[in-house]
């Protein structure tokens, strides 16, 4: 009797056999360790995303969702809401608003790669991805320069749950609860010092003629930091590792960088960040021959509707010229990742000077430690050898 | 489901079926549009999906929202009267036999 479990060790480590079955034999899935539907092939995951009517996220978007966060954040909320209240924050994510990071970002992985210069050995996500990341949001709002460490660790251990009891540990609720009160204490902070950034905004704003809550703006700002650091570092991590493991594509791109952009959107189709979101039925729907019932919860996985060969041929070789047109790395439909124009710049810009001065780095550890979550996928550690 | 025409820059034209409730850049995507990029998913955030409404077309559709309005101001080729974002045009079977111009570029 197959099985899906997206809580358990062996589909963080690797997802993708589990992907297959369920695409090939059981497209609508019931996973009752989950206790949702799990909709895996590509053509499905797209249709439920462009129709939130149906598929509504306003019960919340992670697979496991946090306390009192559905309803007051933009992956959380529905049209019309949603459309007024993504309007206000677009501005600062469109392509031309993160144009002026380039240099930000090319200083920051230089920072990062001048503490690893000489080292034979290095851990790529504590001693890059993770200081890039957040070494560059915190510069994008303007935040003060404190905490840094602890902001990210708590951004890594919020998106987590406990293998075992099939829930957020109390740990996990703990760090999310850090970083709600931190975020709080942004938006205190921005109302007695105003500036000309993003929470500013936020808290001037008004939708329907109504400034938005307290908490919303504090949920709001915390999934910010959580998708700025966690989604945006696990992912230079996993291109990382698609690097590591494939030598000759790697090659390439340090003969000529112009390929960096091409293999990074390869990377986003091949093994992105964002594996599984959810979404809650307003209706019943029939497909495939089952019937999902209104109020029922559906994980659209976009870890496989990448990997579906219906979609993309030969989709389990890692491929840098493929050029993967309408990946679900980032999601898709209204919900679509926010912070995409400012992910593609931060990894270009990022691998481009890692290239230039590490251009040969291996894998050390045969197995990796993968983080425990049934939404985000990506190594805790992920240690190259250097040459 | 509606007949959308699109014509590239040097005049190529590629006819694509897409279903009612769809926006024109996703279906332009499923089906191998080459000119139409749609970078950000759909979300109006990007401006790579940019097209010119054939001018019969044009009453057709509702007013750009204001987030549309702002990220036209964005387009890699000319903003035009007719100008619009393929994503956020949903496909309703009015829309059948439309035609849409592609720009040279969209980044």
């Amino acid at each position: 009797m197959f099985r899906f479990d997206p809580y358990s060790p062996a589909v963080d480590a690797d997802p993708f056999p589990f992907y297959k079955t369920l695409r090939d034999e059981y497209p609508c899935f019931w996973s009752e360790e989950a206790n949702m539907w799990v909709l895996s092939r590509y053509d499905d995951i797209v249709t439920a995303l462009n129709d939130w009517e149906t598929y509504s996220s306003a019960r919340g978007n992670l697979m496991d969702e946090m306390p009192n966060r559905a309803g007051a954040t933009l992956g959380t909320t529905d049209p019309p809401r949603h459309d007024r209240l993504r309007g206000l924050v677009q501005f600062a994510f469109t392509k031309k608003a993160v144009e002026g990071l380039n240099e930000p970002v090319r200083a920051s992985a230089n920072r990062a790669l001048d503490a690893i210069q000489g080292e034979k050995t290095f851990d790529f996500v504590s001693q890059f991805s993770s200081k890039v990341t957040v070494d560059v949001l915190f510069g994008l709002f303007n935040l003060p320069r404190e905490n840094e460490k602890m902001v990210r660790d708590k951004a890594v251990l919020m998106v987590q749950s406990d293998p075992a009891t099939r829930q957020k540990g109390p740990e996990h609720l703990a760090a999310f609860q850090w970083m709600s009160d931190y975020a709080k204490s942004l938006v205190e902070l921005r109302k007695v010092e105003p500036g000309d950034d993003l929470i500013t905004a936020l808290i001037n704003a008004e939708v329907d003629g109504e400034k938005l809550a307290d908490r919303e703006v504090q949920m709001t700002i915390t999934t910010l930091i959580m998708a700025g650091i966690e989604s945006l570092s696990g992912f230079l991590t996993m291109f990382a590792y698609n690097l590591a493991d494939h030598p000759d594509a790697r090659r390439q791109l340090v003969a000529n960088p112009a390929l960096v952009a091409d293999a990074m959107e390869e990377s986003l189709r091949y093994n992105t960040s964002a594996q599984r979101f959810r979404r809650c039925l307003q209706r019943d729907v029939e497909l495939h021959g089952q019937v999902m019932r209104q109020g029922d919860f559906v994980c659209l996985a976009y870890g496989s509707g990448n990997r579906d060969d219906r979609r993309f041929p030969n989709a389990h070789i890692y491929d840098i010229t493929r050029k993967p047109k309408g990946h679900l790395g980032f999601g898709g439909g209204v919900h679509a990742c926010l912070g995409t124009a400012f992910a593609r710049l931060a990894s270009k810009v990022a691998f481009e000077e890692l290239l230039k001065r590490v251009p040969d780095f291996t894998r050390v550890q045969d197995q990796l430690p993968w983080m425990s979550s049934t939404t985000f996928r990506s190594p805790t550690r992920l240690e190259l050898a250097v040459g | 489901m509606a007949k959308i025409t699109f014509i590239s820059h040097d005049g190529a034209e590629q006819v694509v079926d897409i279903p009612t409730g769809w926006t024109v850049m996703q279906g332009a995507v499923q089906n191998g549009v080459d000119g139409i990029e749609g970078e950000c998913g759909g979300s109006c955030a990007c401006a790579t999906c940019h097209c010119y409404v054939d001018e019969s077309f044009a009453g057709s559709l509702p007013a750009p929202t204001q987030t549309e309005e702002e990220m036209l101001e964005c387009t890699s080729s000319e903003r035009k009267p007719n100008s619009r974002l393929s994503c956020q045009i949903k496909v309703t079977p009015e829309l059948d036999g439309m035609t849409l111009h592609l720009p040279e570029t969209q980044s």
